[in-house]
């Protein structure tokens, strides 16, 4: 009797769920409280941007000449900048190319030093020696100075309307974007190189696992081999390092808006709202604070989120 | 370490070499010439413009002449500031942006390292949160945010120091907080890490147990193990701070190399962008080369071969 009832007890207990990664990281990043704060403004910050056409209470490109320089009001909640246009609606605008900079920056940086990654540490040998050689002399190329220099290189080459050709076809893109498809490229070519160093290693570490032998062992081909096998076991770091590269990409937006290379007048950027700020902020100090404090806050934001995520996926690191 | 050293020393050849080819491609791909202006010159000026500058050589032979140059120190004459060559324009600006990073990275080292330190020892006390608190701020702040508040508060309201420009010690430094802060955060937050790494390793507690004092515990025994992935991240920072002063200088008007590379790579101005370019990236270089050495300093067990 005794016996029956304890089994009956144990069938009652649900069966423990089987634990992957994931669940375990998932589960440490939402008990992680400064990680839900992060994580909750970057969604906020997603929603402005989304609806930003609903949100901002005026036109980014709205204004009027007897509103230039204009103290913050009621109906201005942080003043108007020096044409005139409501600086709260141009901030919410400006949300939208601070996360386009973040997001595609950390997904084409995130694609490119994968597969490069991948390549060279899964071919290894000579290609892998080329190819990490490369990476080596690039990360001695001054980032930000290869970047103003390409960035000026595609403004200027690409600044044609020519309908029909690829170079048409490129610059028209990039106006329909207000200047930040150039970016893109900029902030893809130049940093993924990291990332590349780092798959790159975890590829070579992961290749000599036991499991890696039973996969060439049962004959798996090797782009099974890669996608199955080594793809997966490489991801949580993966993510962890572009979770952390995030504020560099919204940095590099606001570097190059700042000095002029960046988005397209007038296509607000906080980058550029600090440059026409910082300007006359003896006089009109509101218009370099909320940019400022919106970019900081960002960054803040995404910085807490990506700290999370990386004590999520490895928990034996104490901080 | 000798043999080490020379071997850095000779990858320096294929970096100068990349990184020169990708520079010198790059701004000649870039449409428009040094001699355009509002008013359209006569096409025969711009031809003996062209001859005067060697602008009218296949592009290969102005490659091979300006390495020449740049291997005998001697970097032409800048076409936009007509009277001046570009080694003028180095000598006269690079030690601005060169003490100005010099001091930035004092910052960084010297405030970032002691916060860590604190908070590790102190770990979950107040004065942790605190200079964890400060760090994080740090990292958000960029430095084009940093530098106008820094000049507001400090320079527009209290009238500490000078709103910008350069020339004494004291115009330093809110330019150089700026610049360093971001810095700094990362060294303290990266201290802090690995020194609650090594403070639970087995040869902390043998120390203890014998009696050392806990001052000579954490600073000898912890702090220089701690230091180690520390001095990793030194290099790429020290690169990161000398092109970030391009900012900075900007905006507290400083006479320094960044504020001419923008500018330079505006006028086409060549052999100034090559210039920097190079500079820049023997800068980074050779930093990196001090990183490597003073890992072995910090841990012997680290051989160079």
């Amino acid at each position: 009797m005794g016996m029956e009832r304890r089994v009956r007890r144990a069938e009652k207990q649900k069966a423990p769920k089987p634990r992957s990664l994931w669940r375990d990281a998932m589960r440490r990043l939402i008990r992680n409280k400064a990680a839900i704060v992060g994580g909750f403004i970057v969604f906020s910050l997603v929603i402005v941007a989304i609806g930003a056409n609903w949100i901002a209470p005026y036109g980014y490109t709205e204004g009027h000449i007897r509103d230039n320089y204009l103290a913050p009001n009621s109906s201005h909640l942080m003043g108007c900048d020096f044409m005139g246009r409501d600086v709260l609606s141009r901030l919410i605008y400006g949300a939208r190319v601070s996360l386009a900079a973040a997001f595609v920056g950390a997904l084409t940086s995130f694609l490119i030093g994968v597969i490069y990654g991948l390549v060279s540490g899964f071919l290894g040998g000579k290609v892998d020696n080329a190819m990490m050689r490369f990476v080596d002399i690039m990360f001695a190329f001054p980032t930000l100075l290869l970047i103003i220099l390409l960035m000026v290189y595609f403004k200027s080459t690409f600044s044609v309307i020519e309908p029909g050709t690829f170079r048409g076809f490129l610059s028209g893109l990039d106006r329909s974007m207000g200047g930040m498809l150039f970016i893109f490229i900029g902030i893809g070519i130049t940093s993924w190189l990291g990332m590349a160093r780092l798959i790159r290693g975890m590829t070579l570490s992961v290749r000599e696992k036991e499991y890696m032998e039973a996969a060439r062992a049962i004959g798996a081909s090797r782009t099974r081999q890669v996608f199955r096998h080594v793809f997966p076991n490489i991801l949580g770091p993966a993510i962890v390092s572009q979770a952390l590269q995030i504020p560099g990409f919204i940095l590099y937006e606001a570097f190059l808006s700042f000095i002029g290379l960046g988005v397209n007048p007038p296509t607000p950027s906080w980058g550029a709202m600090l440059n026409e700020g910082y300007i006359g902020m003896r006089s009109h100090f509101n218009l370099v604070l909320w940019p400022a404090v919106a970019i900081s806050i960002t960054l803040f934001a995404f910085n807490f989120l990506g700290d999370g995520v990386r004590d999520a996926f490895d928990p034996r690191q104490t901080r | 370490m000798f043999e080490f050293i020379v071997r850095r020393i000779l990858w320096l050849i294929p970096v100068i070499f990349v990184v020169s080819v990708i520079t010198f491609v790059l701004m000649h791909a870039v449409p428009g010439g040094p001699f355009d202006a509002e008013k359209a010159l006569p096409q025969a000026i711009i031809d003996n413009l062209n001859a005067k500058y060697h602008l009218d050589d296949p592009l290969w032979k102005q490659y091979v002449d300006y390495m020449y140059g740049f291997i005998r120190f001697d970097l032409g004459p800048s076409i936009s500031y007509r009277s001046r060559t570009v080694n003028d324009i180095l000598a006269q600006q690079w030690p601005v942006t060169a003490m100005l990073g010099l001091a930035s990275f004092a910052i960084a080292l010297f405030g970032g390292i002691p916060l860590g330190l604190i908070s590790a020892i102190k770990q979950n006390s107040l004065a942790d949160y605190a200079s964890m608190g400060i760090s994080m701020l740090g990292l958000s702040i960029p430095n084009m945010a940093l530098g106008p508040l820094l000049i507001w508060i400090f320079a527009l309201r209290l009238k500490w120091f000078p709103v910008a420009t350069w020339g004494s010690p004291i115009h330093v430094v809110l330019p150089a907080i700026t610049l360093g802060t971001a810095y700094m955060a990362s060294f303290a937050r990266l201290t802090r890490a690995s020194m609650l790494q090594v403070i639970r390793e087995d040869y902390i507690q043998t120390a203890r147990a014998k009696g050392v004092k806990h001052t000579t515990v954490m600073l000898k025994h912890a702090l220089r193990n701690a230091l180690i992935p520390v001095s990793t991240i030194a290099g790429p920072s020290f690169a990161g701070i000398m092109t970030g002063s391009m900012i900075v200088e900007r905006i507290f008007a400083i006479p320094g190399i960044g504020k001419y590379y923008v500018t330079s790579v505006g006028n086409r101005d060549y052999p100034v962008i090559m210039a920097t370019t190079l500079v820049f990236a023997l800068a980074v270089v050779f930093m990196n080369m001090l990183v490597d050495i003073s890992y072995g300093i910090l841990d012997p067990r680290i051989r160079y071969n």
